[in-house]
């Protein structure tokens, strides 16, 4: 086309910057409430908040959302639906974990069955602190988001991309698959020992 | 027919599809902020949807679910298209036959279908939950339409949408069908259905977010759903458009040399009236189940549609 | 209490009965309570007595018109924790013995869907016994798992 390579170059970076200027107007948000904290999102959809002059709206489907807002604890069980709704994005995509627990287990740091540490399973672009956050944090989360967008820092679905392995390898030990194969072999021991007598 | 003729009639679709895009978006924006302002909210800015619409064809990953899931796409914003070209706009018709008032009809019906082959394809069981509500909805708002439809034909006695416009427009706004007692009555009914084509709210059934995950489109994302959203802004064009030649002749108020541009003003205010009308109407009322909507259609609408009919018979027959 | 004295035994805590039953006693009694008003079963839960060497069962009751409480307690070795199931009284038992069993790991005989029924994938021992060590468990479980490293804001 007689273009240079690094005129593509710039011309690619200037649909990019064009591209997060209007990914950052409209985030369309798909949110995960399994946790406690699901109830200080009406009050942010509604009117006394208004989320939506921001151009954020709540999305029935994964498939049609850019952010996952994950609030509250997770527990194995919903950790794996997590990693399965956040995997139907399409990407762009953003994360933004919601409340203490999804830091570092908040009072449920001894629980034998929540995760701690949300950011070792999935990337995280954003935390929000607090024992529950208020509407006004998720307002400012989200102010955040966009600005962290504008300057092309919030790249967790890069990094998903890029150590794909390791965050496959830390979910695969979080959900004990080895020691459910241990537990095939035993049930198989037996079954041959019964079989035997 | 010249290659010139030719080349205007293609430069004039593709304006039309411009035109049609801008102003469904442009509305659609409108349409939020109107909402908003009911909720006692400051809603989104008026051009929120074509940031909606370029972030949406800007995304880097975009999943198909075969062949079919991609046609289906071109098939509903063809078939809205198709549309747009038979229906007068400010009294200019760019394709015309004789009996387009049922061509229109059957075209209108081409965007389901293309809905329901992609929602197929996709394999999502909401998927198929939404086109299957979205079928029944079609067989519930046709009745009373085309029940309207043949009074304005037997009144006119043309099958002719560009005749009807025209006979519409002798008088100016004088002439229009609406003032007319029956038909007054025949475009209550017709707004009702129009409602219903527009899903909007308490017909919202086929793509209700919180019972069906938005039925047709769950599997829809990225450059597909935007996709989506053009098409969704160019019906809103043509489906209001439609009611507009109907009742409202079209918004030919003028006639001469420059008339065009006072008439498609007059059209797109006619427009914006129509979609404004039907925005409230649905910011005020909660959504009704499938067979709900089904009776309302069946009995209540087509009774009334029957009464105009009936009314304008005997008026003709004198 | 009506409970109290249909069974003959056990005394008043806090406005309710509470009735200590042995192992033997226990499916006698819930269906001489069904039989009596007691239509409602509320629910069955397990403590865990460490130092005592023993679970301890207690079976929730209520009678709607008496307003009453009744709650049958039974107590159980904790070296030979197996329990006859009652879920032939009262269907909703049977999922309260299936908690119970993952749980505690105590075994309800006569029970047939002790399936895994909350914790997804759980080979280790029951997580409510307290000789379940929680925090070190959480070390070796959650702890142990690394960080993904690289740079915060790095892309591909």
């Amino acid at each position: 086309m007689g273009l240079h390579n690094g005129d593509k170059m710039m011309r690619y970076e200037e649909w990019s910057k064009l591209a997060r200027k209007a990914s950052k107007r409209s985030l369309w948000m798909v949110h995960f409430c399994t946790g406690c904290g699901a109830i200080e999102m009406p009050p942010v959809m509604t009117s006394r908040y208004d989320m939506e002059r921001f151009g954020i709206a709540p999305m029935a489907t994964p498939r049609q959302a850019d952010v996952l807002l994950i609030t509250g604890y997770l527990t194995v069980k919903t950790l794996r639906r997590v990693i399965q709704v956040y995997e139907q994005m399409q990407s762009p995509k953003y994360v933004i974990a919601f409340g203490s627990c999804t830091i570092n287990g908040g009072m449920y740091w001894d629980s034998y069955n929540t995760i701690k540490h949300l950011e070792k399973y999935i990337p995280v672009d954003l935390y929000i602190a607090g024992c529950m956050p208020r509407p006004e944090g998720i307002i400012n989360a989200f102010l955040e988001l966009m600005k962290l967008i504008d300057e092309g820092k919030a790249r967790g679905w890069e990094r998903y991309q890029k150590y794909y392995d390791k965050y496959k390898e830390n979910q695969r030990r979080v959900f004990n698959f080895e020691v459910k194969e241990e537990e095939k072999e035993e049930k198989e021991q037996k079954r041959e020992k019964n079989e035997e007598h | 027919m010249d290659m010139i003729g030719i080349a205007i009639k293609i430069t004039i679709l593709i304006a039309y599809a411009i035109i049609g895009t801008c102003t469904g978006l442009l509305f659609m924006g409108i349409g939020r902020k109107i909402v908003a302002r009911v909720h006692n909210r400051v809603g989104p800015p008026f051009y929120q949807n074509f940031i909606d619409v370029a972030k949406l064809l800007s995304k880097k990953t975009n999943i198909s679910h075969g062949w079919i899931f991609d046609l289906a796409l071109l098939f509903s914003i063809s078939g809205i298209l198709l549309t747009l070209l038979f229906l007068p706009i400010g009294g200019v018709q760019l394709l015309s036959t004789d009996g387009d008032a049922f061509l229109v009809l059957y075209l209108l019906a081409i965007p389901s279908l293309g809905f329901a082959l992609g929602a197929g394809a996709s394999g999502n069981p909401n998927a198929g939950v939404g086109v299957m509500r979205a079928l029944v909805m079609m067989l519930s708002y046709e009745l009373p339409f085309v029940i309207t439809l043949i009074a304005l034909m037997i009144y006119y006695d043309t099958t002719s949408l560009a005749t009807i416009v025209r006979m519409q427009s002798i008088n100016g706004i004088k002439s229009w069908a609406i003032t007319m007692p029956p038909f007054m009555i025949a475009a209550f009914a017709a707004d009702m259905a129009l409602q219903g084509m527009l899903m909007e709210q308490p017909f919202d059934i086929p793509v209700a977010p919180h019972e069906i995950a938005s039925g047709p489109m769950v599997e829809f994302g990225g450059k597909y759903l935007g996709s989506l959203m053009l098409y969704k802004a160019i019906a809103l064009v043509a489906e209001t458009t439609l009611f507009v030649d109907l009742f409202l002749g079209g918004g030919v108020v003028a006639h001469g040399n420059f008339a065009f541009v006072i008439n498609f003003i007059v059209w797109l205010a006619l427009i914006f009236l129509l979609f404004a009308l039907s925005i409230l109407i649905a910011a005020s009322f909660p959504r009704f189940r499938i067979e709900q909507a089904f009776g309302f259609y069946w009995k209540y609408e087509a009774i009334i549609a029957a009464i105009s009919l009936i009314w304008v018979y005997i008026m003709v027959i004198k | 209490m009506k409970s109290i004295e249909l069974l003959g035994k056990g005394e008043e805590m806090h406005g309710r009965a509470y009735i200590k039953l042995s192992a033997d006693e226990i499916e006698e009694s819930i269906k001489k309570l069904k039989e009596n008003g007691f239509n409602h079963f509320v629910m069955l839960s397990c403590v865990d007595w460490l130092d005592k060497g023993k679970f301890e069962l207690v079976y929730h009751m209520w009678n709607y018109e008496e307003k009453e409480h009744a709650m049958l307690s039974v107590d159980i070795d904790r070296n030979n924790d197996v329990m006859k199931s009652m879920s032939h009284l009262f269907p909703q038992i049977e999922t309260y013995e299936r908690e119970i069993h993952e749980m505690y790991g105590i075994k309800f005989e006569g029970n047939n869907r002790l399936t895994p029924f909350l914790l997804e994938n759980w080979p280790h021992d029951p997580p409510m016994r307290k000789d379940f060590d929680s925090k070190k468990f959480v070390k070796q479980m959650y702890e142990s798992i690394p960080f993904i490293e690289g740079d915060e804001n790095e892309g591909i």
